[in-house]
């Protein structure tokens, strides 16, 4: 999978290298924006009420 | 050397089926190691980080409140998610404050402490509540086994300052007054009474969750009015 991404990059090496950490960051970001907080109210992992 | 036979576009080295399916699965496994180490951080790291944010907003908020010179449009007005009151334990510290607010909606709780809004307000005949999250969203009720009765709880709100002495409280145990999710007779206007019957005292229950870490069972603390400095 990283290698595959990594063969399909363009660019010289540094410049693969900063793409790759930019999507990995992009990626990152959109876990902890959107996919976490999901997963937390899906799952009920922190609920602190009664009723 | 076969290196002048490789041009243009690189190609993946010729791997036999078996070594890229193990070597894809050992990919796969560690990205989801990865991510659960992530999700961990976001618990208890990054959820406080937007929470201490919210308690500014919400610390201006109360301070408009005060100000406000028809004391009695504050609660009608008040939406869910509103800055409540300042919420004052010293037993989790002697600078331990937090601004409570409105509700009790997950999207309320994530901003600090919430008021249940079909409870009774601060000071009032009935049962005033507050939940509170024990891990992440800046974990505020952290502590909370570590409440014992006779514990003065103090809540401050735009119409006076309230405080309570807790005669219920887990007293130091991880397990005490531990409860189950559905038990809302906590919260009821006399705990142990049908709902319907009328309050002659005004209580405060705090609600959290347990374990710390989950949410199988809640964990409460309860107690009567003793003090009260109206505005």
């Amino acid at each position: 999978m990283y290698a595959w991404m990594w063969r399909h990059l363009p660019g010289p090496w540094p410049l693969r290298l900063l793409i790759f950490l930019v999507v990995l960051f992009a990626v990152a970001v959109a876990l902890f924006l959107w996919v976490f907080p999901w997963v937390e109210e899906t799952f009920e992992i922190n609920r602190v009420t009664v009723g | 050397m076969h290196r002048k036979a490789r041009r243009g576009r690189r190609r993946a080295p010729k791997r036999s089926p078996v070594a890229a399916i193990a070597g894809g699965l050992g990919e796969l496994l560690l990205t989801a190691g990865v991510l659960v180490l992530l999700f961990v951080g976001y618990q208890l790291w990054g959820t406080g980080i937007q929470t201490a944010a919210a308690q500014s907003d919400l610390r201006s908020q109360f301070a408009l409140q005060i100000d406000n010179e028809e004391p009695e449009e504050v609660y009608d007005g008040l939406e869910l998610g509103a800055a409540y009151g300042i919420l004052r334990i010293e037993r989790f510290g002697e600078n331990w404050e937090w601004l409570v607010v409105e509700g009790v909606e997950d999207d309320d709780l994530k901003n600090g402490p919430g008021r249940y809004p079909d409870n009774v307000h601060a000071g009032e005949i009935g049962n005033f509540a507050i939940a509170a999250h024990r891990s992440g969203h800046g974990e505020p009720f952290a502590k909370f086994p570590e409440l014992h009765e006779g514990d003065i709880i103090e809540i401050e709100t735009h119409t006076g300052v309230y405080r309570y002495e807790l005669d219920t409280a887990p007293n130091g145990n991880a397990d005490g007054n531990r409860i189950n999710i559905t038990d809302s007779w906590v919260v009821d206007p006399v705990p142990g009474e049908p709902r319907s019957t009328e309050p002659t005292e005004a209580r405060l229950t705090l609600t959290t969750c347990w374990p710390r870490w989950g949410s199988s069972h809640r964990m409460y603390a309860s107690g009567l009015l003793v003090d009260v400095e109206e505005r």
